[in-house]
């Protein structure tokens, strides 16, 4: 499998199914991991860093996590290709933009994704579509079962397993959900949202990490702490908020189609011309956009665009992908002109 | 839509910030977005936290700044700077100045999660142990005294008689 075979598809996450998929886009978990016997990257030389990613490469290809598994070595790829494994979500930004031999291995379904020599030694990441996290916990969990067996992890009976940074000590885990809340935002209740969530020691965030802009309405609430509670009890304590932000959200709706449903309509109808017919449409706008449509999908106001299809553009129209497709590097005009084009294609039937 | 801030242009770029717990929405033309962009104020990043963190507690500055790993060579003062650490030695040689950090990070200092199946049979019963007394400690707390009673027969059964003093 090549990288330019992924491109004009996308991963299993991005289907629009699962429990309360209108408003949860995915679930996702990840694993820090780092093996005993080496120094953290930061510290770790040249010669230590080829070595581990030959190491940890090795065992996760013995170890039988996927039968389609395949590896990229990201220090042989063009930096295009690497955008383009960041906004498929199968690497970070920070694994993107690093030095050195690192690398990452998937399966076809993109389910779960490995981070070789990321801040940590090892990252392990499953990400499903919906409102699925205890199932993305069974299925990371066999998988780092297996690595386990091959690999010595450092670890602690007091500290639990030792990351690069002391911030994801403990289970080494994060766990995360993405929400499309456009209705709080328009009302102006997301703050609150934000309030409660972070009283639980949650955070919220962009949709690629942290530090990143919110855009598209899409928020990414995750664990803080790692350290002192399981790995069970931290997915429990995001489990137990999420059903609130939805209802939250569905009441947001309702209240907008009742008070204002020809500004409602009106905006959405709007933003769904526009990307039938734009000629130029920047990448936040198109975020802006799609978010907008997909909120008339849910409310049954547009009838004619599946789920999947919307849901996709939020990753098919982003820089890597159009310049992945196009098979060149482009400008920020060009680039525009591309996925205006690109959009006007995959909406008219 | 106009700019907010040229008043020109149609604006195309819809941005939301996170400032604190509060969003705030600007809606500009591209020009004006980019110009702005690099000085946006964004959320801060587990490592800002961190650092911020770290400059808070740090009574045993003195005192841990002539430690250094002798594995990886990594200083206390190198740990306060870049909020990394150099290899896993290290939780063990920095504890005295990580413990308290850890404690305001994460708000506890013990692990009670997964182990790994290498770490050995004892160290997991020994970690199951624990996540059923605090989940015995939240019973106890929400006055649910049949739950409290089931969870006390499994960390009975589970660490027999010899180390129910623990
Ligand atoms: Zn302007
Ligand atoms: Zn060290």
């Amino acid at each position: 499998m090549k990288i330019s075979d992924l491109a004009d598809n996308t991963g299993e996450w991005l289907r629009g199914t699962g429990p309360e998929s209108d408003i949860v886009i995915s679930s996702r978990i990840r694993l820090a991991r780092n093996v005993a016997r080496f120094p953290f990257l930061s510290r770790a030389n040249l010669k230590q860093k080829k070595e581990l990613e030959e190491v940890v490469r090795d065992r996760i290809k013995e170890s039988d996590i996927a039968h389609d598994l395949c590896y990229v070595n990201l220090s042989e790829v063009s930096p295009i290709d690497r955008l383009f494994l960041v906004e498929r979500h199968l690497i970070s930004r920070e694994h993107a933009g690093g030095e050195g031999e690192r690398g990452v291995a998937f399966g076809k379904s993109e389910t779960i994704s490995l981070m070789v020599n990321e801040e940590d030694h090892l990252r392990i990441q499953v990400i499903r579509s919906g409102f699925e996290l205890k199932e993305a916990w069974k299925t990371i969990d066999e998988v780092d079962n297996k690595l386990e067996k091959k690999l010595c992890y450092a670890y602690s009976s007091r500290f639990g397993y030792l990351t690069a940074c002391p911030t994801n000590v403990g289970t080494g885990m994060r766990a995360s959900v993405m929400l499309h809340l456009p209705a709080l935002g328009m009302t102006h209740h997301i703050e609150k949202v934000f309030n409660a969530v972070m009283k639980l020691g949650l955070v919220v965030r962009g949709l690629y990490g942290e530090g990143t802009q919110v855009s598209g309405d899409l928020y990414q609430i995750s664990n803080q702490f790692t350290l002192g509670k399981s790995e069970q009890e931290i997915i429990e304590i995001i489990e137990g908020v999420i059903p609130r932000i939805t209802s939250y959200e569905r009441m947001a709706r309702k209240a907008l189609v009742s008070e204002s449903r020809e500004q409602l309509e009106d905006r959405i109808w709007r933003s769904y011309g526009m990307l039938k017919a734009a000629r130029l449409i920047t990448s936040e706008e198109i975020m802006h956009l799609l978010s907008q449509v997909r909120m008339g999908v849910n409310l049954g106001i547009i009838n004619d665009i599946e789920m999947k299809t919307l849901n996709e553009l939020f990753i098919l129209t982003l820089p890597g992908h159009l310049q992945k497709l196009e098979g060149r590097e482009l400008d920020s005009t060009q680039r525009n002109v591309i996925r205006a084009a690109y959009v006007r294609k995959r909406l008219e039937k | 839509m106009k700019c907010e801030s040229c008043n020109k242009k149609h604006a195309t770029v819809h941005l939301t910030e996170i400032v604190g717990n509060t969003k705030k929405e600007r809606h500009l033309c591209e020009e004006c977005a980019q110009s702005v962009n690099t000085h946006l104020t964004k959320i801060p990043s587990p490592t800002e936290i961190l650092t911020s963190l770290i400059n808070q507690v740090a009574p045993e500055i003195n005192e841990m700044s002539k430690i250094a790993c002798p594995v990886c060579g990594l200083s206390y003062l190198d740990f306060r700077t870049s909020g990394r650490l150099g290899c896993p030695m290290d939780y063990t040689i920095f504890r005295k100045g990580l413990t308290p950090i850890l404690e305001k990070m994460h708000g506890s200092t013990q692990h009670v999660g997964k182990v790994p199946s290498r770490a050995g049979k004892e160290l997991i019963k020994k970690n199951e142990l624990m996540q059923l007394r605090n989940e015995l400690n939240k019973a106890v707390e929400k006055e649910d005294y049949e739950k409290a009673a089931e969870l006390r027969d499994k960390i009975y059964e589970l660490s027999g008689a010899s180390d129910e003093n623990q």
